[in-house]
């Protein structure tokens, strides 16, 4: 079963209604997404790509014309609207808890004393517009809102929110991705023994903490430009009693000094900036990189070479989601951009596997071990999902 | 003191309408937000006879209080899933219904075919 999301001194759940208001949320999304989206999959066999065939001549091309088939149906409108409602619903079964229990929670969050990291604000970093253009994956406020002075409140509601977003799926401390992907590290390359690691776009830090885990002997640092965010993400890993120092920059254009880092990491970042924000990320990753040091970015699967069905799977959360660099994110050539980012070829690095745990050990094992794991890098959400890593040597 | 803060879109866009009735789309999020509230009201009876099973008595403060440990909330999860499945029942038998044959054509096909004279 699905465990509950792990209890810290600042997880806001609300009151006794609240909470199995958002626990039912969360059923019912997974619910939708896994089992009514799993029928798509006949809808469109057996209905829509007829019916798109019938009308053009053709069958649908790629993921576009596939989802235009899809929406056409009345499963696929169903489908379509249920998701998106249960989106919506996610964030308003927080937001009333999150905005009660404040000022009194933005006091408790400026009245921690620090033990294990700290935090270092920096009230010149700019938003880029790839995060304000659109309240990403519908949550209210976004990332970076700040609706009073030293506020937290947006990342109370994104840490409850992301834990009933993701099912439980990614574990109590939502940090599944970000362990899996150290685990990777861990296990493809024991000889690599990273002692200043960096996250760059670490939101609340849950997918950032997990390296202390498992590199327990390396200094770990994360950046974002979101500060209520980071206050958050901070006073939660005070909570969790995890060391870690947490920075508002722009991971384009960090403050840190050349060669800083043996370790570079991110977690689903790329798909929420742009393309030159990519391209800068990458050369500032190359900057801050010691020789001999790594980075690694972890992303979701890939539309390239997939059947048109799944890259409509894919593609949805673009248009209706708020992800609107996800789509171009999917057309981009990761190696092509790390060589333009300065780094070589024969040093770029491909990896796929699924999260650990949801598979046996020694097929996560083989993922993580194996020459060509990007091989077959497809899955669609609410099924195993093989993530993607893309990295670089320096 | 600072005022209350509100939670609102910054700059969330427009709702999107799947249905060629932006209306039908609303019925839907009225819809499942009423079998939230359901399943609210139904969490909490449930909370209430597992106070009464502990304790015999009962007070508003012990409901409020009361938070599911894990075997309580993996309980609540099969009951609430297989709620879910009721509850859509009839989205789940459009897609059994694709991969089977047209009953009413079926039937159709029958009754032309024993027209004929």
């Amino acid at each position: 079963m699905v465990q509950q999301q792990k209890q810290h001194d600042f997880l806001i759940t609300g009151t006794h209604d609240e909470a199995n208001r958002q626990a039912y949320t969360a059923n019912l999304r997974m619910h939708v997404l896994a089992k009514i989206g799993e029928g798509l999959k006949d809808v469109y066999d057996h209905k829509a790509a007829p019916a798109f065939e019938k009308a053009t001549g053709r069958a649908p091309k790629d993921g576009r014309e596939a989802m235009k088939a899809i929406l056409d149906d009345p499963y696929g409108k169903t489908w379509s609207s249920m998701i998106h409602t249960c989106q919506e619903m996610i964030w308003d079964s927080v937001r009333p808890a999150v905005e009660r229990a404040q000022p009194e929670f933005n006091e408790k969050v400026r009245g921690l004393n620090a033990q294990h990291g700290s935090l270092t604000l920096d009230p010149g970093v700019e938003v880029p517009r790839y995060v304000s253009a659109s309240d990403i994956h519908l949550m209210p406020g976004n990332y970076h809102t700040e609706h009073d002075k030293d506020d937290s409140t947006q990342g109370a509601l994104f840490d409850r929110g992301l834990y009933l977003y993701q099912g439980g799926f990614a574990g109590p401390l939502c940090d599944n991705n970000g362990r899996s992907q150290a685990e990777v590290i861990k296990r493809r390359w024991p000889d690599f023994k990273p002692q200043k690691i960096l996250d760059i776009g670490c939101t609340v830090g849950n997918n950032t903490l997990p390296y202390a885990d498992i590199f327990p002997d390396a200094e770990l640092h994360a950046v974002d430009v979101a500060a209520p965010c980071l206050r958050y993400g901070h006073a939660r890993a005070e909570a969790l009693g995890v060391p870690c120092h947490f920075h508002q920059m722009n991971a384009e254009d960090t403050a840190f000094e050349d060669e800083s880092f043996d370790l570079i990491v991110s977690c689903i970042l790329f798909h929420e900036t742009s393309r030159t924000g990519l391209a800068k990320i990458l050369k500032e990753c190359r900057r801050l990189l010691k020789p001999g040091g790594m980075m690694l970015h972890m992303e979701v699967p890939r539309t390239e070479g997939l059947d048109p069905y799944s890259a409509f799977r894919l593609d949805w959360d673009t248009y209706y989601n708020n992800e609107p660099f996800l789509s171009t994110w999917m057309r981009t050539n990761v190696s092509d951009a790390c060589v333009d980012a300065g780094f070589d070829a024969e040093e770029y690095i491909h990896i796929a596997a699924p999260d650990l745990g949801s598979v046996p050990d020694e097929e996560f094992e083989r993922y993580a071990t194996a020459e060509d794991s990007a091989s077959s890098t497809h899955g669609h959400w609410g099924e195993l999902v093989l993530w993607n890593m893309y990295g670089a040597w320096k | 003191m600072s005022d209350k803060i509100k939670i609102t879109p910054v700059n969330r866009g427009k709702r999107p309408a799947f249905f060629d009735d932006p209306a039908i789309d609303q019925l839907m999020a009225i819809v499942m937000s009423m079998s939230a509230e359901m399943s609210v009201l139904y969490d909490r009876v449930d909370t209430i006879e597992r106070l009464l099973d502990n304790k015999g008595t009962l007070s508003r403060d012990d409901i409020e209080a009361f938070r599911p440990d894990q075997d309580t909330e993996d309980e609540r999860n099969v009951r609430r899933n297989e709620y879910i499945a009721r509850l859509f029942r009839i989205i789940h038998e459009e897609r059994e219904s694709l991969v089977s044959h047209d009953k009413m054509d079926e039937y159709n096909e029958l009754m032309d075919e024993l027209a004929k004279p």
